[in-house]
């Protein structure tokens, strides 16, 4: 069990390198610029849902960048303290930028 | 040193998945290996992605008076890190040849890399 965090948006290599190598328990956390592949329609949330992984947003970056109304459905949205308490769920991390 | 004793070593595993001359990332990469190892942690280096262009053989730094990254890299054995494996899908994309994978390394496919994430107690990515 893996939480993967990605802060880069899907236009690099980070998002598609980390969904090609998820494992079957792990999650995916989108923060910073990551949250755009969280934006409904585009190509990087059609490959987050066809790869089943459960998505994870930090809600104040979806609000900075304006996709809040526009999220991929089936992403949960979280706020710091869901940060920390994915964290705590999912003892190990890897971050992808 | 003293021995670290077995209940206190955690097996850390390096992602390094970013090219050099335009990121101080994979020198902080093996930095990192590298003080684990001296703390006598066991450390797995796996290059990913653009990663594996650290591999390219011939790298001259002289001119832009920095380390030679892929020398750090073959000296890693003399320190303890004796498992590097490389993406071999990325490899192939990117033109990386067969030959510069370095000596000890192993190429590993997409569901080796998922088996690697997934038996570390800890994984840093760089």
């Amino acid at each position: 069990m893996l939480l993967h965090t990605v802060s880069r948006s899907p236009a690099h290599t980070a998002l598609r390198d980390c969904v090609a190598l998820l494992g079957p328990d792990d999650a995916l956390l989108l923060l910073g610029d990551g949250v755009y592949a969280a934006l409904a329609g585009s190509e990087a949330a059609a490959l987050l849902d066809a790869s089943g992984v459960t998505v994870f947003i930090l809600e104040a970056d979806a609000a900075l960048a304006g996709i809040q109304g526009r999220l991929l459905p089936g992403a949960t949205v979280v706020d710091d303290d869901g940060f920390v308490a994915l964290t705590e769920r999912y003892s190990r991390q890897l971050a992808w930028y | 040193m003293s021995p670290v004793p077995a209940a206190a070593r955690k097996s850390i595993l390096v992602v390094s998945r970013h090219a050099h001359p335009g990121s101080s990332l994979p020198r902080s990469a093996l930095d990192t290996a590298l003080a684990a190892a001296a703390f006598d942690q066991p450390v797995t280096l796996l290059f990913q992605g653009e990663g594996v262009l650290q591999l390219l053989p011939g790298q001259d730094s002289r001119a832009a008076g920095v380390r030679n990254l892929r020398k750090v890299i073959d000296s890693l054995p003399l320190y303890d890190i004796e498992t590097l494996y490389v993406d071999a899908a990325a490899a192939s994309a990117l033109g990386l040849p067969p030959d510069a994978l370095p000596e000890g390394a192993q190429w590993l496919d997409a569901a080796g890399v998922q088996a690697l994430l997934a038996r570390h107690d800890h994984v840093l990515g760089f």
